[in-house]
């Protein structure tokens, strides 16, 4: 426990006990004292997020994947394309079927046969900023109008949950759709859709319908911020431990042109002042330059690669 | 020279090289062997919780230990056996040992439990996430002679593991991966167990098959092997065998078995180390 | 849509006429309709909550069909946001449960259903730290605010804002609860859900109209509470 360190409790219960009995007895207090020093248990400055890594492709398999990890959470996304007939209303738009979830592998709060009650909402709002942001041109996603268009399903999995499961998961669905490789597809005899596989591809005994536009093109990404509110301390990326001793969690999404894309905070303990808003969203527009900085590193490590 | 042989189920007809069969698994078990380790996570020196990459032809090993606070015995290890079976997986000893439900009598020895699930990616064709109880309870068979139960009584400890992805020979990855969350997770062991499966094809073997493979196998046998103790704690064998060949696959298995677990040791010491310093 | 006049003649700062009965809890923004009953406290609560603290369990219960998403994420926003003004530590170990049943769904649902609840709450007796009071806005693609959307309004707009505010006691004893010595009670959010991208001075606009037409939608709350306690009192006596 290095930041205790400097920490030196005068008087009370606090100066007679373990520093970890006195943690998890105490957990507010435990963190008010830390917060009085403007520093976390984990050391991290207040409005510092955790180290945060992307690694793109761990899943060879599907079409476009991603791990992210952001300090000790780690999230596992993945991309899967089939081919649909798209709706009579909008023959030239595909559809993307956003899901989350949470195994028992994740946290010793989730139960096997009991699913986390996080995870739904997680993907519904996850779905929501997706499509709402407008990251993905839909219309990309359409091989002939009218006949089929590509179906992307996104699943992504909690691996280890530590606080700020949304902020990773939304990293980890952006980064995983910055990777997809969409697959070529050539039409056969019977007028089905086929995937053509990369060493026939240069035989050209079939002409594929999808020759250009692979990659999808990623106009606006969004990032989010989670950040805690105590008081008038604003901790950015909570852990779950901050999470679950403090319970005024703000979650804020910015997109890389700086505009709010959601602001979440469903009740809490503290009313959230204007200003305090402010201050939370001074927060995300710090955090979307560091995230888009890591997000841009990995992809051009993968080009590299 | 080119063999041909039937894919069972399907029409269509898979090639596969007679000179690739027979020596697929001398050529992984050469190259069984650390080319380069790297640091997957750039982490600072503030987050001791780092992982250990470790990138060895046919066999990606990664343990990362999250030993926290509320998870006394928590262990994560995440095991990927890429270009050969194209396999991820992750067994987590978690909460545990915790106390047995009140509905359960008493009893001298800890419990186990074990749950083995798929991704919904894992497969080629995207599927629903699916529980295999099968393979549950032979990872609990597989597992259940190594762990010493006694130094936990009353208590149950969980593992979960979950198939990132699936290219053949899962089971044998999900027992290998979760001993070595075991023994991160600090739960006391008799040893390592350390699993390989092989498949066979006529004359030739296979070690540690693809899932292309598996298809078209003619029989398959799985060892579940403690090296240090010379036990094996589970053996399974399916398909049509000679008991010449059932020797000449154990022998090859076994060997496979305590090479796999020297790999997992060095991790493990690695990830150790990692921790200490 | 960036006329003066809405599709129902509505301004684009009128809400829709407010109902509200009490004992059939009925609250109503003109066609959203949704009902809300509290039970409770009932003694104990379930696994994983703290005891110490009473708990508060929401059930939504859509007009038609089954639970989906969409439910659960309301579900959970409502639980937030009632957990946030219950004064949880009067019945430590309870559990509190509030159904609530859609009838009617023409916009507003969430903000709709968050006043059904408080209000029943206040019916059911449940000790509260203030009132709050929900509030739908809707920034059109021409940057106006306008409150209060229909489900065809909701399609047309660039983005849809539920925010809830606080309302707070009118009593003698009144001690500012707020952390923030500079702002008063009132300008706290208790909770913001957004969709749509809007700019953030966009979101600081809307949160204004908001927080101005929610001291209209308290009057209406408290003078049909009073109204309602009158009654009450005169009956019992």
């Amino acid at each position: 426990m290095m930041s205790t360190k400097g920490y030196k409790p005068e008087s009370g219960l606090a100066a007679e006990i373990e520093v970890e009995a006195y943690r998890r007895l105490f957990p507010l207090q435990y963190y008010e004292c830390h917060l009085a020093e403007s520093v976390r248990p984990d050391s991290r400055a207040l409005g510092r997020a955790r180290d945060t890594t992307i690694a793109l492709g761990p899943v060879p398999s599907a079409d476009g994947s991603a791990l992210v990890k952001i300090g000790d959470t780690t999230v596992l996304a993945a991309i899967k394309l089939e081919v649909m007939t798209p709706s009579i209303d909008s023959p030239d738009v595909g559809s993307v079927a956003v899901d989350f979830q949470m195994p028992p592998i994740c946290s010793p709060v989730v139960r096997p046969g009991r699913p986390a009650e996080a995870a739904p909402v997680i993907a519904k709002q996850l779905s929501d900023v997706i499509m709402s942001s407008g990251m993905i041109n839909l219309k990309e996603l359409s091989l002939i109008s009218g006949k089929a268009a590509w179906m992307a399903y996104l699943d992504i999995y909690c691996l280890n949950a530590d606080g700020s499961l949304f902020d990773a998961a939304l990293l980890s669905a952006t980064a995983a759709f910055s990777h997809l490789q969409i697959p070529l597809v050539s039409l056969n005899d019977d007028g089905k859709l086929i995937t053509v596989s990369e060493e026939v591809k240069d035989k050209a005994a079939v002409e594929p319908v999808n020759k250009e536009n692979r990659k999808l093109t990623i106009a606006v990404v969004p990032f989010s911020l989670t950040c805690i509110v105590h008081g008038k301390y604003i901790l950015a990326d909570p852990t779950s431990e901050e999470e679950s001793v403090m319970d005024t969690h703000v979650t804020v999404v910015l997109d890389s042109k700086e505009r709010l894309v959601s602001l979440y905070k469903a009740g809490g303990a503290v009313l959230l002042h204007t200003s305090v808003v402010k201050d939370c969203i001074v927060l995300a527009k710090q955090r979307v330059e560091e995230l888009s900085e890591i997000l841009r590193e990995s992809l051009s490590a993968m080009e590299v690669d | 020279m080119v063999h041909r042989i039937p894919l069972r189920g399907t029409r269509q007809r898979r090639t596969i090289r007679q000179k690739e069969l027979q020596y697929s698994w001398r050529w992984q078990l050469e190259h069984w062997v650390p080319i380069h380790h790297r640091k997957a996570w750039n982490g600072d020196i503030n987050n001791r919780k780092g992982q250990i990459f470790k990138k060895l032809i046919g066999l990606d090993l990664m343990v990362g230990i999250s030993i926290s606070a509320d998870l006394p015995f928590s262990g994560q290890v995440l095991q990927a056996l890429h270009q050969v079976q194209h396999m991820l997986s992750l067994a987590r000893p978690r909460f545990g040992p915790r106390e047995s439900k009140k509905a359960m009598l008493y009893s001298d020895v800890g419990r186990l439990n074990c749950h083995v699930t798929y991704t919904t990616f894992s497969t080629p064709i995207r599927g629903q996430g699916f529980d295999n109880k099968e393979y549950s309870s032979m990872l609990h068979k597989a597992l259940e002679g190594a762990i010493i139960l006694e130094t936990f009584p009353k208590t149950t400890v969980d593992i979960f593991a979950l198939v990132l992805e699936s290219g053949g020979g899962d089971l044998p990855v999900i027992i290998s991966c979760a001993s070595l969350a075991i023994a991160d997770a600090g739960i006391m062991m008799y040893d390592l167990v350390s699993a390989v499966s092989l498949s066979c094809f006529g004359k030739n073997m296979v070690i540690d098959p693809t899932s292309e493979e598996e298809a078209c196998q003619d029989g398959s046998l799985m060892i579940t092997y403690m090296p240090s103790r010379n036990e094996v704690t589970q053996f399974t064998l399916t398909g049509e065998w000679s008991t010449a060949k059932i020797n000449e696959a154990m022998e090859l298995c076994l060997d496979a078995c305590s090479k796999l677990a020297d790999i997992l040791r060095s991790c493990l010491k690695e990830n150790a180390s990692e921790l200490t310093s | 849509m960036d006329v003066d006049v809405r599709a129902d003649g509505r301004t684009l700062n009128q809400l829709r006429p407010l109902t509200c009965s009490r004992n059939l809890l009925n609250r109503a923004h003109g066609d959203t309709t949704v009902l809300a009953a509290v039970f409770g406290p009932k003694a104990g609560t379930k696994k994983g909550e703290n005891p110490e603290k009473a708990s508060i369990e929401v059930i939504w219960k859509p007009k038609t069909g089954q639970i989906g998403r969409r439910e659960k994420e309301y579900e959970m926003i409502l639980r937030q946001t009632l957990q946030s003004i219950c004064l949880l530590t009067v019945h430590p170990n309870t559990t509190t449960s509030i159904i609530v049943q859609v009838i009617g769904d023409n916009g507003a649902l969430l903000s709709c259903a968050i006043n059904a609840s408080c209000v029943a709450l206040v019916d059911a007796g449940i000790p509260l730290k203030h009132l709050a009071v929900a509030i739908c806005c809707g920034l059109t693609v021409g940057g106006h605010v306008i409150l209060d959307p229909t489900v065809l309004e909701e399609q047309k707009l660039k983005a849809v804002l539920h925010l809830v505010f606080p309302n707070p006691p009118l009593s003698i004893h009144h001690k500012t609860q707020s952390l923030m010595k500079d702002e008063p009670i009132e300008h706290g959010i208790i909770t913001s859900v957004t969709q749509g991208v809007m700019s953030v001075p966009d979101y600081e606009h809307c949160l204004e109209r908001g927080r101005i037409a929610c001291t209209k939608i308290s009057e209406f709350v408290r003078r049909n509470l009073q109204s309602l306690a009158r009654e009450g009192l005169a009956k019992a006596t």
